[in-house]
């Protein structure tokens, strides 16, 4: 088994020749003992009848664990020799984004090192330090270096688990699974970065588990959204702590059940209730999302399809208390909705083990979905989006994706800008 | 380097006898599927009858995978989507209930992509 470690380390020089004689001589008589059989008699195939049973084979194993090792084969690494693997993971994304009628613009978008650690079988630690931005050109945007995610779990039972610190809040599909490889076009989709913030974490705590026959569920207590971020255009996306001031005097409660059950289907359920009014005293809008989503491969075929619906309560007191006190009305809606599906077909065979994929996602939402009474919509914030391109992998964790993005709006003003994506992503 | 490939060698003519003595050639009584996906096996429990000899046949359905069974002392990679998959036999002697889990980190939900084996 040591093989299989590569912390192993074989003593050097001469003991390393005693060690290897004393094998040989324990491999001849071992050999003698089985006569002339085969020593590679393990292959999956062999249906060779045995005549010592094995609770009573000799050697190594029958130091008798629970469950013996008899063997392992197929395309399993044994050997490190075949690739490098680092101490640490994680994963980046350059992309080149370009608006029409605008330049190219190069972004070194994420760059995240994920660092674990096993206290104990039971007590593991899990975290994602990330830059984003570290490269923009012809912007302002502003790089940022965050503490993406840093938590404990205190594992209990497979039902029943304890988890704590800065946790994704587990809505939509992307917000949790969001290395590059792992989804189509260079950036996030629209839905799950306004109607769904992204990348949403908060401090939090609470309880995650595997119920049995597939369904699996996430349920925390976290930091509230603050509200004075709140706008037309983004929504709630603004109003995510991330863990910075976060306030958990109105902690919200978010929950997520999802059933994989069948192979290859992911369906998923998220619903979160919280106050956001930490910064806006005598205003404290209850912010609640309702969000269900679901992915299935057939052969060749993906799908990926997601419905995001946000009520807010008491937005128009919050609209009039930050027109006092910022001189501007942030026409905060009421509701809000989003949806998107993306079909996708792989066009390689699969021999090929390259993989090319052409998706198309169609995207509709609109920030200003209903208007508290006394606000009027803004029409160029009801929108919808095709992104279609390819994503190629050479090998399944890296990602050269390509999108046309055509947006469109209600607006009969002014006019959404279509863009082009070119992006490369890879996790190690 | 030749006393160190002498000695792989040796080591892994004798560990694939070792495996051979324990199962014998014997074919296996249960021949499960497993696939692995961020951040979850699927199936995620199996039952075992107590003697049974097991194989899992592990794919994975994007990134390389760990796979570790602590009670069985096994510890391997499962390789990446479409790079073929890793079979793993074990006898289940004694009855009880045996964690597996992913021993690669892969994200998000690494720490919690697990599953138990019950043997009864
Ligand atoms: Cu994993």
């Amino acid at each position: 088994m040591k093989l299989l470690d590569p912390s192993f380390t074989p003593p050097a020089g001469q003991i390393l020749a005693q060690r290897v004689q004393e094998l040989e001589a324990k491999l001849d008589a071992l050999l003698a003992s089985r006569g002339a059989a085969s020593p590679l008699a393990a292959t999956p195939d062999s249906t060779a009848p045995t005549s010592t049973p094995p609770s009573q084979a000799s050697g190594p194993a029958a130091a008798s664990p629970p469950l013996q090792a008899v063997s392992i084969t197929g395309d399993f690494q044994t050997a490190p020799d075949t690739e490098t693997r680092l101490p640490v993971t994680g994963y980046m994304d350059f992309h080149v984004n370009k608006d029409s009628g605008d330049a190219f613009r190069p972004d070194f978008h994420r760059f995240v090192l994920l660092f674990g650690h096993s206290f104990s079988s039971r007590i593991k630690f899990w975290s994602e330090l990330e830059v984003e931005h570290a490269l923009v050109e012809g912007g302002e945007e502003s790089g940022e270096i965050a503490i993406e995610q840093a938590y404990l779990d205190f594992l209990i039972t497979p039902k029943f688990n304890l988890r704590a610190g800065m946790l994704l809040t587990p809505v939509g599909i992307v917000n949790e699974r969001h290395e590059p490889p792992s989804f189509n076009g260079v950036e996030r989709p629209f839905v799950e970065s306004v109607i769904i913030p992204t990348t949403w974490r908060e401090l939090g705590l609470g309880l995650t588990g595997d119920l049995g026959r597939g369904f699996r569920y996430r349920t925390y207590l976290t930091s509230a959204l603050d509200a004075s971020r709140f706008n037309a255009e983004s929504g709630i996306a603004e109003g995510k702590s991330s863990g910075f001031d976060a306030n958990m005097r109105n902690p919200a409660t978010v929950a997520r059940l999802e059933f994989a059950g069948v192979r290859r289907l992911t369906l998923g359920a998220s619903l979160y209730s919280g106050l956001a009014g930490s910064q806006t005293p005598t205003v404290n809008p209850r912010v609640t999302i309702a969000n269900v989503d679901g992915r299935y491969s057939f052969r060749r075929f993906d799908v990926r399809a997601l419905y995001a619906h946000t009520w807010i309560s008491r937005a128009g007191e919050l609209n009039r208390l930050m027109r006092q006190q910022t001189g501007v009305n942030p026409n905060v809606a009421s509701r809000m909705r989003g949806y998107y599906v993306e079909p996708a077909v792989h066009l390689l065979p699969r021999r090929l083990r390259h993989d090319l994929i052409a998706f198309s996602r169609y995207e509709r939402y609109n920030t200003q979905q209903k208007m508290p009474d006394g606000f009027l919509p803004l029409a160029q914030f009801n929108r919808s989006s095709w992104v279609t391109g390819l994503t190629y992998k050479p090998v399944p964790d890296v990602a050269v994706k390509f999108d046309y993005v055509f947006n469109q709006n209600q607006s009969a003003v002014l006019r959404a800008l279509n863009g082009i994506n070119l992006g490369i992503g890879w996790w190690f | 380097m030749v006393v160190l490939m002498k000695l792989l060698t040796v080591t892994l003519l004798g560990y694939a006898l070792l495996a051979a003595q324990g199962d014998g050639g014997r074919k296996p009584d249960r021949v499960i599927s497993i696939a692995a996906e961020r951040f979850a096996f699927n199936p995620s429990k199996i039952t075992l009858k107590q003697g049974d000899l097991v194989e899992f046949v592990l794919t994975s359905d994007d990134t390389d995978h760990g796979f570790r069974i602590p009670s069985a002392g096994i510890d391997l990679a499962i390789p990446p989507q479409s790079r073929g998959e890793a079979r793993v036999r074990f006898i289940a002697k004694e009855k009880g209930e045996f964690a597996f889990e992913c021993s690669r980190p892969c994200g998000a939900g690494h720490n919690l992509m697990r599953g138990i084996i019950e043997v009864k």
